[in-house]
């Protein structure tokens, strides 16, 4: 049962907030301690007036340059504003009286320290009403150069930045990319600004003009003009300057508009404008925008500053450069060689180099990585084989030895084998001598007797060679062999051994085994050695109970077993989960190496080694070898 | 070669050298009996001939040890030379005691077997010449009459004839009478020699009874 919870506000909030308080205090003290020594960080006010369309992709990217750069600038805090009068698709006069009573009413309280006039429409806004509106204010103008030599009210202290709109070099550079081409597109809108451009066009084309044919197509409805230029041949050089309005009036984006065209053209379009050579038009003579935040915001910063500008350089016109576009070029198969030297040509082809350069620098780092590894595991792999072989070799010399040892261990029944043959070839030689010496010399008799010395000589042979065998210190050498054949050969050879301790041995082979692929001489050593300790285990039981089994059979449909069973007292149990260990023996006498060596030499040959107590009480131990894989007919 | 000579009987489990030893033995003039292992030697009936046997030492089935004691349990006396495959000293030690011959390696040497041989035979002959003056002892003293016999037993015991007569209620005449007839059917001629042939027939045994 819960004990009743006490009712009462939050436990920890009290404690919160405490901390929370505390922390700020801490952190408040820590930013005063950081910030930079001087403490007066000026706060000031920008006014961005566009007189256009602020959210056109032009001015999106001034903007953001420009205020990248202002706030790059550490001694002033610059707080940012904007407004926009949209003069291109608005009336701006139409709405002045309206525009000043809001902007008057918002920034009766709110002084301002420059004003960016965007656009000329928000210049000659400003000349007419920034007193008023924004007292004290400095402006800094950037919009076209055009007219302005004439313009005697610019404000006190203004400077600008001017836009190059270069119509001529734009014009020169369709040239040099379309060399044999004699016709010229130029399209303009209607409006006042579009007008502008028509007219620094018209000036330019009369200037180069030499074999060239022009057509204007000002202020010509979508359709229209769309219609048009699907039209126009395909060398034709297309200059899509601006459009804003149509002759009817209707207001445009020229960039969506521009994009209609260049979608139709089957000709390259060229561009005053940086935002059009992104978007289709091959190349043209621009003005990179970034370039214009970065000069306009320097100005504002030199305003903020109350730098007094030189009257003759208040203004600066940025030199335009040269873009091209790379698929544009490609797609209209023109020749990026013709493009003058230091052009900025924007979305190149880049190879999968550029295209991925790191990804290509890191599949190349785990390449040469995974290459240092197969290397290094080459060389370990190499060590190994050889650390492998040498393995091998011990193994061979130790198997050797224990083969040394196992014909030593019966050497006595060894001596006595060799002793019958030898011993009926003495008395043989005997008899024959004292033959000879009769009267007369029974010669028949001892040519029967030199036959039988002949005979006894070569199974005297016959078991040194069988012990020879089983000496040989040769490489492991794999054959088929014929599993019962090997073990009768090794109760041949342990006969002796087994009638001198009194054991009987018994061969049970099942008939029809296949054959193993094995080293004979290995297989027999290891039945030699299970033999000699199932002999030396039956050593304390009666005669007629030393019974040895010796058997074969198909273990499975892959492997032969061979078992040798005693009828010794078994192995002991403490005993037997060891039993093939090197050095583990229950003789007195005998480093315990012999069954440690049979496993390694039947697991080599691939089969298993295992011991165990038989039912009626003597130890069974039994080995798999693998057959031989019948060769493919 | 007759009858009576010698026979040696080889008992070896190894065929080659059965016949390579008749051989040899044949050779040098003696009678041979083969037989494959020591089983068949006991099942063999053996004419009372004199000879020895060669006797392999490590055979299957009875061993040359296990028939050497066979042999002095049923009182079979032909002297045993052993031929061994290898020497084992234990085995030989108990060989000897137990009474062999001799044992001999192989692969035997013929002179230093013919030697062995020829010194078998030469005890065989010994102790068969002893055992058969026991038997014609013992066969004399069965022809003693009872009376005589009893004579006998009292003075190979040191009774005086006087004492005899006491003993046996008959006169000191015919006690002598006995004895006389007794000591001509023994071929003895001292009491002496008397009390040696009871020795010999080992009937002295047990307490005096004077």
């Amino acid at each position: 049962m819960e004990s009743p919870r006490r009712i009462r506000a939050h436990p920890g909030w009290s404690g919160c907030l405490l901390w929370l308080r505390l922390g700020a205090l801490v952190l408040g003290g820590l930013c005063c301690a950081l910030l930079p020594a001087h403490a007066a960080v000026k706060e000031a006010r920008i006014l961005i007036l566009n007189g256009t369309d602020p959210y056109l992709p032009g001015y999106l990217a001034f903007d953001s340059a420009l205020r990248a750069n202002l706030t790059k600038d550490a001694a002033w805090s610059i707080v940012l504003f904007s407004e926009a009068l949209d003069g291109q698709r608005f009336a701006v006069e139409a709405l002045e009286h309206e525009y000043l009573a809001l902007l008057s009413k918002k920034y009766r309280a709110l002084s301002i320290d420059v004003v960016v006039a965007v656009t000329r429409p928000a210049l000659e806004f400003f000349v007419r009403n920034g007193e008023r509106l924004w007292p004290g204010a400095r402006v800094v103008y950037q919009g076209s150069g055009v007219g302005m030599a004439g313009h005697q009210m610019l404000p006190l202290h203004a400077t600008g930045v001017l836009a190059p709109e270069d119509v001529e070099g734009t014009i020169a550079l369709a040239r040099r990319m379309q060399p044999r081409s004699r016709q010229m597109m130029v399209i303009t809108g209607a409006s006042d600004q579009d007008r502008r451009f028509e007219q620094l066009a018209r000036k330019a084309v009369t200037g180069s003009a030499e074999g060239l044919s022009t057509e204007f197509l000002s202020g010509l409805p979508q359709a229209e003009l769309v219609a048009a230029v699907a039209a126009a041949p395909p060398d034709t050089m297309i200059l899509f300057l601006t459009q804003f309005r149509d002759r009817d009036g209707r207001p445009y984006t020229p960039r969506v508009l521009a994009l209609e065209v260049i979608k139709v053209a089957q000709s390259p379009v060229y561009s005053i404008s940086e935002t059009f050579v992104g978007t289709g038009a091959v190349a043209g003579m621009v003005e990179v925008l970034e370039e214009r935040g970065r000069l306009v915001a320097e100005r504002v910063l030199d305003a903020l500053a109350g730098r007094v500008p030189d009257p003759a350089r208040a203004m600066h016109q940025i030199a335009s450069r040269c873009v091209a576009d790379a698929r544009a070029l490609k797609r209209l198969s023109l020749d990026a060689s013709l493009l003058p030297e230091g052009c900025e040509i924007r979305f190149a082809d880049r190879s999968i180099w550029d295209e991925y350069f790191w990804v290509s620098l890191g599949a190349i780092g785990v390449l040469a990585a995974q290459s240092l590894l197969i290397a290094v595991m080459r060389v370990q792999m190499r060590r190994r084989r050889a650390a492998e072989a040498e393995a091998r070799k011990r193994f061979s010399e130790m198997a050797h030895m224990n083969r040394r040892v196992a014909m030593g261990e019966m050497s006595a029944s060894i001596a006595h084998e060799l002793n019958q043959p030898l011993g009926a070839i003495r008395n043989n030689a005997g008899a024959a001598e004292l033959l000879l010496d009769a009267d007369p010399p029974r010669l028949r008799d001892v040519k029967e007797i030199l036959n039988d010395i002949k005979r006894d000589d070569q199974r005297a042979s016959d078991i040194i060679a069988r012990i020879r065998k089983m000496l040989v210190k040769a490489e492991f050498q794999v054959r088929d062999i014929d599993l019962n054949v090997a073990i009768d050969e090794t109760t041949a050879l342990l006969a002796e051994e087994a009638a001198l301790r009194g054991v009987t041995i018994r061969a049970e082979l099942v008939a029809g085994l296949p054959q193993v692929c094995a080293d004979a001489v290995e297989v027999k050593q290891v039945v030699v050695n299970l033999a000699l300790n199932a002999m030396e285990a039956m050593h304390d039981q009666p005669p007629a109970q030393r019974r040895l089994t010796i058997q074969t059979r198909c273990a499975n449909d892959h492997e032969a077993e061979v078992s040798v069973r005693d009828s010794g007292a078994g192995i002991p149990s403490d005993l037997l989960p060891r039993i093939f260990e090197a050095f583990v023996t229950s003789k007195a006498s005998g480093m315990g190496l012999g069954l440690a060596i049979s496993r390694t030499i039947i697991e080599t040959h691939g089969g298993r080694m295992r011991a165990e107590n038989g039912p009626e009480g003597g130890a069974i131990i039994s080995f798999t070898l693998p057959f031989a894989v019948a060769a493919p007919a | 070669m007759n009858a009576n000579s010698p026979i040696v009987h080889v008992v070896d489990d190894d065929a080659a050298w059965r016949t390579s030893l008749e051989r040899l033995l044949l050779a040098g003039g003696y009678r041979v009996a083969l037989y494959e292992s020591a089983e068949d030697f006991l099942a063999a009936s053996h004419v009372e001939a004199p000879g020895c046997i060669l006797l392999d030492v490590r055979m299957p089935g009875l061993t040359g040890l296990q028939l050497q004691k066979r042999l002095a349990e049923v009182r079979q006396v032909l002297p045993i030379v052993f031929l061994s495959g290898h020497a084992d000293i234990p085995i030989a030690i108990q060989a000897m005691k137990a009474g062999a011959q001799d044992l001999l390696t192989k692969p035997v040497d013929k002179d230093v077997l013919f030697r062995a041989i020829e010194e078998a035979l030469v005890r065989d002959r010994e102790s068969r010449g002893a055992h058969d003056r026991l038997e014609a002892l013992r066969s004399r003293l069965n022809g003693l009459t009872r009376s005589e016999r009893q004579v006998f037993d009292h003075v190979v015991r040191g009774r005086l004839n006087k004492q005899i007569a006491g003993d046996l209620g008959i006169t000191e005449r015919t006690v002598k009478w006995h004895r006389h007839n007794l000591m001509e059917k023994l071929q003895v001629r001292s009491v002496a020699a008397l009390v040696s042939l009871a020795e010999q027939l080992d009937m002295l045994g047990g307490r005096d009874r004077s």
